[in-house]
């Protein structure tokens, strides 16, 4: 991998920068179809406030909201169905609602856009980009590639047109992750205690994270105890990234880029901060990545492939697929396999735990071993199903891997939109609205 | 049963309307939309697993040369190996219970799915 040696100061800013117009702080912007509130906070609890919530002048009460919410955070409020998410507490931030609502009716109500622009334009901050893996199969959505396109290369590319100074790479913070929690698993395999059970969760996605904590606060000693592939890629960015590079690390601006909502409250978590500073200081997803291009006016189709730095950007086949459901096990087992037999695993696909909806099981035989049972669920319906067997003390497993979205990270809250959920969907559902909203006029005169 | 008899004119032609709609064209099309949808994300999925078996040379996140770097016993970041102190200090984290809350919330008559 050819990658980009570290810049020496003062950095050149891009030309588009002097003649772009900011969006102002709480004003709402469209981007990729979806409402976002220009609003960037700072220090703030992020259990306090909400990251989606309902426009009641758009919503039509239709309620499909409600069927993709594992926690019933987004519920009817009136007589009308107008729906609202009625408390930060109860939500999770998954913004599966805001993806499958046929009216875009739902909105974010957080977005750093506004500031990234501001610190790429600063001479005296280092803009750092740590994109997700999952961004990568779906930005190319947004410049008319068709769906699920890798665009890896021009991703790179484009991150550095907007100004980007370091351009690290998130799939390198999931390898550091795999080395971590799969060292982790071994030691709780061998080892299980009070303190650290059998099985042992997946603590990745951060919608499953509060949802434990919140739902499920006794089965906390399972879940592993690493933080997910952005928080410990944005702590080693302020300390072993500013070492290698000789930088500040107090100039330094991470910015976070998911296919998510929920990394943004991940993101503000006030423990959060192992390097001295805020280990993670914006986070925007895959749809606001795209409106930052377009409104840069970078020609996507037009870049050319680039390779991350590689210190913190380097990456691995077993980083790349933490961004689909069954992801995080396989790479785990990747390593797993080989610490445990002592020999090397010749073939790294372990198609078995490659999961496409509900709860999917296996038994991994190794050599020299014995058998690890996994279990993986997508969707957090079907963790909850799991969870109760944990608490039961009924769950045969050694690994639980768990995705708050169905499919996993590439179906997250903050990727480009399916189409189909607004035009096919949306023209029964469109009549039913029209229906309710006529009888809800007679009722009232 | 009860509010079934409560239903007013208006209500009950509503539901009925609704019903036989659900009857003739939603039924066959939500199941064909949630469908598509997953249909969707496996273009998605796919994509993933093509480019772990041709994009990347490497497929073991412990065969990366930046990860051997990054553990290098002698002139690494993290001497120490994985779960070693300092990487606890630097990668792991803790939980918080945050179930008083819900309680708060269901105790003003709130009701959620769990």
């Amino acid at each position: 991998m050819a990658g980009s040696k570290p810049q020496a100061k003062p950095k050149q800013a891009p030309a588009y920068l002097s003649r772009l117009k900011l969006d102002s702080p709480g004003s709402r912007v469209k981007m990729e179809e979806v409402d976002y509130v220009i609003n960037a906070p700072k220090g703030k609890d992020p259990s306090e406030f909400f990251f989606v919530q309902v426009d009641p002048d758009k919503c039509q009460g239709c309620g499909e909201c409600e069927s993709h919410c594992a926690t019933g955070a987004i519920q009817s409020i009136n007589d009308d169905d107008i729906h609202k998410v009625i408390d930060p507490a109860a939500c999770i931030n998954c913004g599966q609602c805001l993806a499958n609502c046929p009216y875009g009716a739902i909105y974010e109500q957080v977005s750093y856009v506004a500031e990234i622009f501001e610190k790429l334009k600063d001479p005296d901050t280092l803009v750092v980009s740590m994109p997700a893996p999952a961004v990568r199969y779906a930005l190319g959505e947004c410049f008319g590639y068709p769906t699920g396109t890798y665009v890896g290369g021009k991703m790179q590319a484009a991150l550095r047109a907007l100004g980007f100074d370091y351009i690290w790479d998130n799939q390198f913070g999931a390898d550091v992750t795999i080395m971590e929690e799969g060292t982790e698993l071994i030691e709780r395999i061998k080892h299980p205690s009070k303190d650290k059970p059998l099985p042992q969760f997946t603590s990745c996605c951060p919608g499953w994270v509060k949802f434990c904590e919140t739902f499920y606060p006794d089965l906390l000693p399972h879940l592993s105890t690493c933080k997910s592939p952005i928080g410990m890629l944005s702590a080693l960015a302020k300390t072993y990234g500013a070492e290698t590079t000789k930088t500040n690390p107090k100039k330094m601006y991470t910015v976070s880029i998911m296919p998510c909502i929920a990394k943004k409250y991940e993101g503000l978590r006030p423990e959060l901060r192992a390097s001295g500073y805020r280990d993670i200081d914006a986070t925007i997803n895959t749809r606001e990545l795209a409106y930052m291009i377009k409104k840069a006016g970078i020609d996507f189709k037009k870049l050319p492939n680039e390779d991350p730095d590689p210190v913190l950007g380097m990456s691995t086949g077993a980083g790349t697929i933490f961004g689909t459901s069954g992801g995080v096990m396989e790479a785990a087992l990747r390593l797993a396999y080989e610490v445990l037999s002592g020999q090397k695993l010749k073939d790294p696909d372990i198609k078995v735990v490659r999961t496409h909806e509900g709860i999917n099981t296996a038994d991994i035989k190794i050599p020299n071993f014995g058998t690890i049972k996994v279990a993986v669920a997508s969707g957090l319906k079907n963790a909850a199903k799991l969870c109760e067997q944990v608490r039961a003390g009924k769950s045969p497993y050694h690994f639980i891997e768990i995705m708050t979205c169905p499919g996993g990270c590439v179906n997250g809250g903050g990727q480009p939109l399916d189409p189909s959920v607004r035009e096919e969907a949306s023209l029964f559902k469109y009549m039913i609205g029209k229906i309710n909203r006529r009888y809800r006029a007679r009722k009232i005169s | 049963m009860k509010d079934f008899i409560k239903l007013s004119r208006r209500g009950f032609l509503k539901a009925a309307g609704i019903a036989a709609g659900y009857a003739v064209l939603g039924f066959n099309m939500t199941k064909e939309v949630i469908a598509a949808t997953m249909e969707f994300i496996g273009l998605r999925q796919k994509s993933v697993y093509k480019a772990d078996a041709t994009v990347f040379k490497i497929r073991k996140s412990q065969d990366n040369p930046m990860i051997k770097k990054l553990y290098d016993k002698n002139k690494g970041f993290l001497p120490q190996g994985p779960c070693s102190h300092k990487s606890h200090e630097l990668l792991h984290t803790h939980y918080y219970n945050r179930s008083a809350k819900i309680k708060a919330l269901k105790s003003k008559g709130i009701k959620l799915s769990l």
